[in-house]
């Protein structure tokens, strides 16, 4: 693996589904606990990759800007009133969301430059 | 910053005729020069001579009748923060004025009571009496401050709200508020750049709540050395200027390269103002420190 790929997937519900099942085939003595890192080192490449090549799906956001952060290359905003237009033109408002935004793929290898 | 080059008040009669003659080397024929004439001892006659000159006339330099205005208020030039109606009035003025000096005492031209010609001079008058009520707005302010001591960039970063730090890019924390809105350059070494802020008052609050904002994470800030660099003005005189001319008879402190930028750069000494002046009329004032040679603009204009 040329490149560490963040493991801050395995906290959403698919990653804490996977993880779950892991746990589960260890406990049971089906894998050893390698194997299981090594499944969710995988996981971690997989949702990335896929994220960045297949999903195409967009969405636009607009509210007020409360709170942003630039610090070791990750933008954190914190965005009031937020409502998020969904491609099939669905509009779903939140009063308050906190987005992360990591360099991914290509922006990392850029950053290194 | 008064400026310091008035030599002459109690102006001897020749004096008008001074800038007459560098009006007349700019603007007219012999005729309507002679009208102007008229106009102008009239003008200056109800004026009182008040002293407004050419800034550096076209000798600049020669400690002579070319001049500054006077920035304090003189007896016939009324209030200088006119408002519009007042200027319109007084442009009127200066309309039935040059009417009544062609009409009586004017050389035997067969002038109707309004000029036919384009009559350039009394167009300028109108102008001088149109930027006497502007007062240029206040566009932005920058300021520095020393912190007074060493800062760690990246718990700065961590912590405070709106921050942004890219070491690879630019090596400070780069900072904003919303009131007053501005933008703080917040270096290592604990000093301190504020934008953005639209008045003086302004600008040493607002830095006044970027040194509280570090000193809230554990730094021990000081608020020192406060000092404004530079304050940037703009206004528009509400007419065309042409450039080509004021390059030709201010030329040692103009610079205008129409290929390059298409405003005129003055580099006015005294006071030390650069103004970028644009065919449109509107002109940025720029590299003040201090408030007043930018809200005195109106004394720049020559007369």
């Amino acid at each position: 693996m040329a490149t560490a790929y963040y493991e801050f997937y395995r906290g959403s519900s698919i990653g804490m589904a996977l993880t779950d099942s892991l746990d589960e085939l260890i406990t049971s003595g089906a894998i050893t606990p390698q194997l299981a890192m090594k499944v969710l080192q995988q996981f971690d490449k997989s949702l990335a990759d896929t994220l960045i090549k297949q999903v195409k799906t967009k969405t636009t956001l607009k509210g007020h800007l409360h709170t942003y952060r630039l610090c070791d290359d990750v933008w954190t905003f914190i965005v009031k009133n937020a409502s998020f237009k969904m491609e099939s033109n669905e509009v779903v408002t939140v009063p308050k969301v906190k987005i992360v935004a990591c360099k991914n793929g290509d922006a990392i290898e850029a950053g290194k430059k | 910053m008064l400026p310091s080059r008035q030599v002459t008040f109690g102006r001897p009669a020749h004096v008008p005729q001074v800038t007459q003659q560098q009006y007349q080397a700019q603007y007219a024929q012999q005729q309507q020069q002679q009208q102007q004439q008229q106009q102008q001892q009239q003008q200056s006659q109800t004026q009182q001579s008040n002293g407004l000159a050419l800034p550096f006339g076209s000798t600049p330099y020669l400690p002579g009748p070319s001049n500054l205005a006077l920035p304090g208020p003189t007896p016939a030039a009324p209030s200088y923060p006119q408002s519009a109606p007042q200027q319109s009035q007084s442009q009127s003025q200066s309309q039935t004025l040059a009417a009544t000096s062609q009409g009586s005492a004017g050389p035997s031209t067969p002038a109707p009571a309004i000029p036919s010609t384009p009559a350039p001079l009394t167009l300028e008058q109108q102008h001088i009496t149109a930027v006497e009520g502007i007062v240029p707005t206040l566009q932005n302010i920058v300021a520095t401050v020393n912190l007074d001591c060493r800062l760690d960039l990246k718990t700065i970063a961590l912590h405070a709200r709106n921050a942004e730090y890219n070491p690879k890019r630019f090596a400070a924390v780069i900072m904003r508020i919303r009131d007053p809105k501005t933008t703080a350059l917040i270096f290592a070494s604990g000093k301190m750049v504020v934008t953005g802020a639209k008045s003086e008052d302004d600008s040493r609050l607002a830095s006044r709540k970027y040194a509280r904002i570090v000193q809230k994470l554990g730094f021990d800030a000081k608020f020192s050395e406060f000092k404004i660099q530079n304050i940037v003005g703009s206004c528009d005189v509400k007419f065309p200027i042409r450039l080509e001319g004021l390059a030709y008879s201010h030329g040692q402190f103009s610079s205008y390269e129409p290929e390059l930028f298409p405003g005129l750069i003055y580099r006015m000494i005294k006071p030390k103002v650069v103004l970028l002046i644009f065919v449109s009329g509107k002109i940025v004032l720029t590299g003040a420190k201090v408030i007043q040679p930018i809200s005195r603009f109106y004394t720049y204009y020559p007369r």
